[in-house]
């Protein structure tokens, strides 16, 4: 039963989003945290995806689904903010914020959700592939 | 013609093809069938269980009882056969 496989291969990409967006969630939450239990401002965090071959018939080894691999933390410098008011100003007046980009992480959420709408479509295909090959019996 | 796969993933390998050696009753073969879907049943039993202790994902589940559902209608099927078979050699005017 080898549409099987696609469906796993679908799941694959579906829990791959749902990591992505997790990430994204994690990163939306945070875009004003200064306060971190490694000290320091939030830094903003993406996935990396990795793809594996997939099924059981080592003949399909081209068949890849894909993994998340790691977690990676995004380097980019913290903006800095005017702001003497904060508690976490420093002598200056000066406050650190977390490099999440609002605009950047929405659009990555929304690719996020096409993408997994996207392994959804493969899914319900391979299902209805199947339902549709064993009308042939009728 | 070059291509990037292996053009023998694309033969059937269905598990209905009569296996070769000794020859399979339709007791044995119903039976089997009904192993392999039942097997697909517990794993979605199990998928559920799981969702509602929270260590499954939800598309997870949902796919596990796909699987149960295609398996189940396929074994319908193929008790649809099997039975039309054995009427059709019940009919065999003796």
């Amino acid at each position: 039963m080898d549409i099987f496989t696609i469906m796993e291969v679908g799941a694959s990409a579906l829990s791959a989003q749902r990591a992505r967006i997790e990430v994204i969630s994690s990163n939306l939450a945070n875009i004003h945290t200064t306060r971190t239990p490694e000290g320091g401002p939030y830094r903003r965090r993406d996935v990396v995806f990795r793809s594996e071959p997939f099924g059981r018939d080592p003949s399909a080894r081209w068949v890849q689904g894909v993994r998340v691999i790691r977690i990676v933390e995004d380097g980019r410098p913290f903006p800095v903010v005017y702001d003497p008011g904060h508690p976490d100003a420093d002598e200056r007046g000066f406050v650190r914020m977390p490099n999440v980009d609002l605009v950047e992480e929405i659009t990555n959420m929304m690719l996020a959700a096409r993408s997994y709408e996207a392994a959804l479509k493969v899914v319900a295909t391979a299902r209805e592939m199947a339902l549709r090959t064993l009308e042939i019996g009728r | 013609m070059k291509v990037g796969f292996d053009p023998k993933a694309f033969e059937p390998t269905s598990p209905l093809q009569p296996r070769r050696g000794r020859p399979q009753d339709f007791a044995r073969v119903l039976k089997e069938a009904i192993k392999e879907v039942n097997q697909l049943q517990l794993e979605a039993d199990r998928a559920v269980q799981d969702l509602a202790l929270g260590k499954a994902d939800l598309h997870t589940t949902m796919i596990a009882l796909e699987k149960a559902e295609i398996s189940f209608r396929l074994m319908m099927q193929i008790r649809n056969k099997i039975i039309k078979a054995y009427e059709e050699v019940m009919r065999m005017p003796l």
